[in-house]
């Protein structure tokens, strides 16, 4: 019988854990890429550095000014800071940064209360948490500068107050942890980060519409605030200075009712998740057996059969792929966003804003720009799907064919809504400018996907549906794309500037109608050549999508 | 004379200054069901990419059913089909839609491709599982269904790179009989597994391949003859497989030394 040791206790379950971490961020920089990770982590260090810093003088010079003038209510606004930041910033670093399970440390033999401890020691080690506390020190230290009788009752609110944030941080980031184990809430979010981001935007034109009558119902409401935690540790201070023993033990009473509230939400969240919750996406449900749906192909029925496969499948993945379905709503609302900015009479350029005329080709040009940006990493979503295209028995022009016309469509549907909603909102620009428009972006579509069929093979970089971690395209594939924008851009610049130049708008029609002939010729024969080039690329291909 | 169905001459790829496969000549005649084996990172894998077209050789030829693979990749794609390592799936569609998909890249007609679907879902058990997304599938409902777009055009030769790995005894058996029906009319099969009793009893006939080197190549009676031993005594392949590959006396000296947990 094998000997059992005993087990190690907290404090050096702790140490193996943090040596765990190190070599897990050693070991990932071995990689090529994440050398140069360093470099940028070197970098990211030092104006981390700089920004804790600086804010650390920030809250201190707050502070003081707010106890020296006595006004030690205002401390609250510094304890929201502190607090949103917090809050949210690990909400980001989530999403975009280096994940850890945490839950994986429960296949080794911890306790609850060793569990539920790593949990919080892993909160403190955040950098939005050192941030944080180090401010908070500052503060501290502006009181025994400023007003040294209240130090104690001002610290004792402050380990109230950073016990509340971090039991908070390490709640959220375990709901947060349940609800994206499943693909579709992941995928949803995603989308609606996105979407928050660009009606970020939209907040400006509201604010301006809105703002002054908003204000009198937000003072109204802004009491109810009171009994969350950074107005409770903001008021022990203003309690402490004016000697308002009851007030003080109500505001500590309320941050130990915080600590107790959250830490026992934590503890049952902790205790769920240590007796084995199932946080990996089952199966879906078994549904009754039916007979396969036999649908008509629609206008697809008139492409071969291959090209029509690739098509339908293109679809389906735009369908599956929630951040891709939600970012098919970004055109339109940038248009909306941008005819709010720059036309009709609340423009911010001009009195009147830009005319129809100007306007078209400028939105038009940009929507292509964002449409069309997935096109340079075509098979990014394939993952190991990408080994079924080269045992077909068919050529990759085909598949290619398939995808461009898939894009294709998708473009002429947004930018057709989109443009309906520029008639609406600043008027039609006259047949000509239309004409112009539109055959413009048939060029622009055109010549932009021969070059990025090219770049798709040439440089392939695997995405994952629902991450946010490392889902960009590859440097060269970014530039490719940069530059072929420039030129392709560039030219239709010029002929629209021909057709102001000699006074015929029509001339750009022309212009374009040939540049798209073109285009399509060069589009076309550019099909053979990738097949070939997808051979070479193959084993490219398939290890950097099947890893 | 049998038509051979897969004939490598020297066949070799590198990975830089690695030799993965190293100058193989197989043959395998039609209609075979044919085991090839071999130890963890021996080249099985490499070969089967190489025969199927997702691995170009360093060097050397490849004929499937008469049929240069460099001169013709297309006409011998469409009479194979694979179940590459890792499956090669498109993880967001439906096993409807995957399948569909698929008999349409073979050039079967949409009826076809339909009926198809339905039979090889039905007999696969993963009907009850038409809208399920087959990133949500268990692995070995992947494998299934791997398995079914690999012959969903009737294919010829079929490569098979671990097929019952994940599969439950049911659908196991079931597949068994399906491959061997399908070799009695003719199909070649050309299969690894590192489960040698399920090759031991599939397979007519094995290769054995180490270091990139083809070590052994024949009948399951050739191989038995070429093994030293007691006469008349029937060994198994396992028995066959680590006497061809060697099995050093390391191990068990190695075993000796973990008295703490023996």
């Amino acid at each position: 019988m094998a000997y059992l040791a005993p087990l190690p206790g907290v404090g050096e379950q702790l140490k193996l854990i943090v040596r765990l971490r190190w070599c897990l961020f050693k070991n990932g920089l071995r990689r090529k890429n994440n050398r140069w990770d360093i470099v940028g982590i070197v970098f990211a260090g030092f104006f981390s550095g700089l920004l804790i810093i600086g804010l650390c003088a920030a809250f201190f010079a707050g502070t003081y000014s707010f106890l020296a003038k006595n006004r030690a209510g205002w401390i609250a606004i510094l304890f929201w800071a502190i607090f949103l930041w917090w809050q949210i910033v690990p909400l980001f670093v989530a999403g975009f940064g280096a994940n850890f399970e945490f839950g994986k440390l429960l296949r080794f033999p911890l306790s609850l209360r060793v569990f539920y401890i790593l949990g919080l020691a892993y909160g403190f080690a955040d950098f939005s948490a050192v941030a944080a506390m180090c401010w908070i020190a500052s503060m501290m230290a502006a009181v025994v500068k400023v007003r040294p009788p209240i130090f104690a009752a001002f610290t004792f609110a402050c380990v109230l107050f950073v016990l509340i944030n971090v039991t908070l941080e390490r709640l959220i980031g375990s709901w947060l942890e349940r609800i994206f184990a499943n693909r579709r809430a992941r995928e949803l979010m995603v989308g609606v980060f996105l979407l928050s981001m660009v009606s970020l935007n939209l907040l400006n034109p509201a604010l301006q519409k809105w703002g002054s009558g908003a204000r009198p119902a937000v003072l109204h409401y802004l009491p109810y605030l009171s009994w969350l935690p950074a107005p409770l540790a903001g008021k022990t201070a203003a309690h402490a200075m004016n000697g308002d023993f009851r007030g003080l033990v109500a505001e500590f009473s309320g941050l130990l009712l915080w600590v107790a509230a959250l830490s026992a939400l934590l503890w049952l969240r902790y205790r769920k998740q240590y007796f084995g919750e199932q946080l990996s996406e089952g199966t879906a449900p078994a549904t009754r057996r039916t007979t396969t749906r036999r649908s008509s192909e629609g206008v697809i029925g008139i492409l071969p059969p291959a090209i029509a496969g690739v098509v339908r499948k293109e679809f389906h993945y735009v369908t599956r792929n929630g951040f891709s379905a939600i970012s098919l709503l970004l055109p339109p609302i940038m248009v909306i966003f941008f005819s709010l900015q720059f036309a009709g009479k609340n423009s911010m350029i001009k009195e009147h804003g830009l005319s129809p005329e100007v306007f078209y080709p400028s939105v038009m040009a940009y929507l292509i720009l964002i449409l069309l940006s997935p096109a340079y990493n075509a098979f990014a979503f394939e993952g190991r799907g990408i080994q079924t295209y080269f045992m077909a028995p068919i050529p990759m022009r085909d598949v290619l064919v398939g995808k461009n016309v898939f894009l294709g469509c998708l473009v002429a549907v947004e930018l057709g809504v989109s443009l309906s909603v520029l008639a609406w909102r600043i008027g039609f620009p006259g047949w000509a400018s239309f004409l112009s428009t539109v055959t413009a972006g048939v060029f622009a579509v055109v010549a932009q996907l021969t070059i990025a069929n090219w770049s798709s093979l040439s440089f392939p970089k695997k995405m994952e549906i629902g991450k946010m971690k490392g889902q960009r395209n590859s440097g060269i594939a970014v530039w490719t794309a940069f530059g072929a924008q420039i030129v392709i851009g560039g030219i239709a610049s010029v002929v629209l500037l021909l057709g102001r130049w000699f006074g015929n708008t029509w001339i750009p029609v022309a212009l374009f109608a040939g540049f798209t002939a073109a285009a399509l010729g060069g589009y076309a024969a550019s099909l053979n050549p990738l097949s070939r080039l997808a051979e070479e690329k193959k084993e490219l291909l398939i290890e950097t999508l099947c890893r | 004379m049998n038509e051979i169905a897969i004939r490598t001459e020297r066949l070799t790829r590198r990975f830089g200054p690695l030799t993965a496969v190293d100058s193989v000549d197989l043959r395998v005649n039609a209609g075979q069901f044919f085991g090839f084996l071999g130890p963890n990172g021996a080249g099985k894998s490499t070969t089967i990419k190489m025969l199927t077209g997702l691995l170009a050789p360093t060097s050397g030829r490849m004929e499937l059913l008469g049929l240069d693979f460099q001169q013709n990749p297309i006409e011998v794609k469409r009479q194979i089909g694979v179940v590459p390592e890792g499956m090669g799936l498109f993880e967001r569609l439906t096993g409807v839609e995957y399948l569909h998909f698929v008999g349409r890249m073979y050039g079967l007609d949409r009826p076809t491709t339909e009926k198809r679907t339905e039979e090889l879902l039905d007999f696969m058990q993963l009907a009850d599982r038409e809208k399920t997304l087959i990133a949500d599938y268990s692995h070995g409902m992947q494998k299934k269904l791997a398995l079914a777009a690999a012959v969903i055009h009737g294919p010829r030769i079929l490569f098979l790179d671990e097929p019952f790995e994940g599969v439950d005894a049911l659908a196991a058996g079931s597949l068994k009989e399906l491959l061997g029906r399908m070799t009695e009319r003719g199909v070649t099969i050309f299969l690894t597994s590192h489960v040698l009793e399920i090759v031991e009893r599939l397979c007519s006939h094995v290769a054995i391949i180490h270091k990139g080197r083809l070590v052994a190549q024949g009948s399951m009676e050739d191989l038995r003859a070429g093994v030293p031993g007691d006469e008349g005594e029937k060994k198994t392949l396992e028995e066959i497989f680590l006497s061809i590959v060697g099995q050093s006396g390391g191990e068990r000296a190695r075993l000796e030394e973990l008295t703490w947990l023996t």
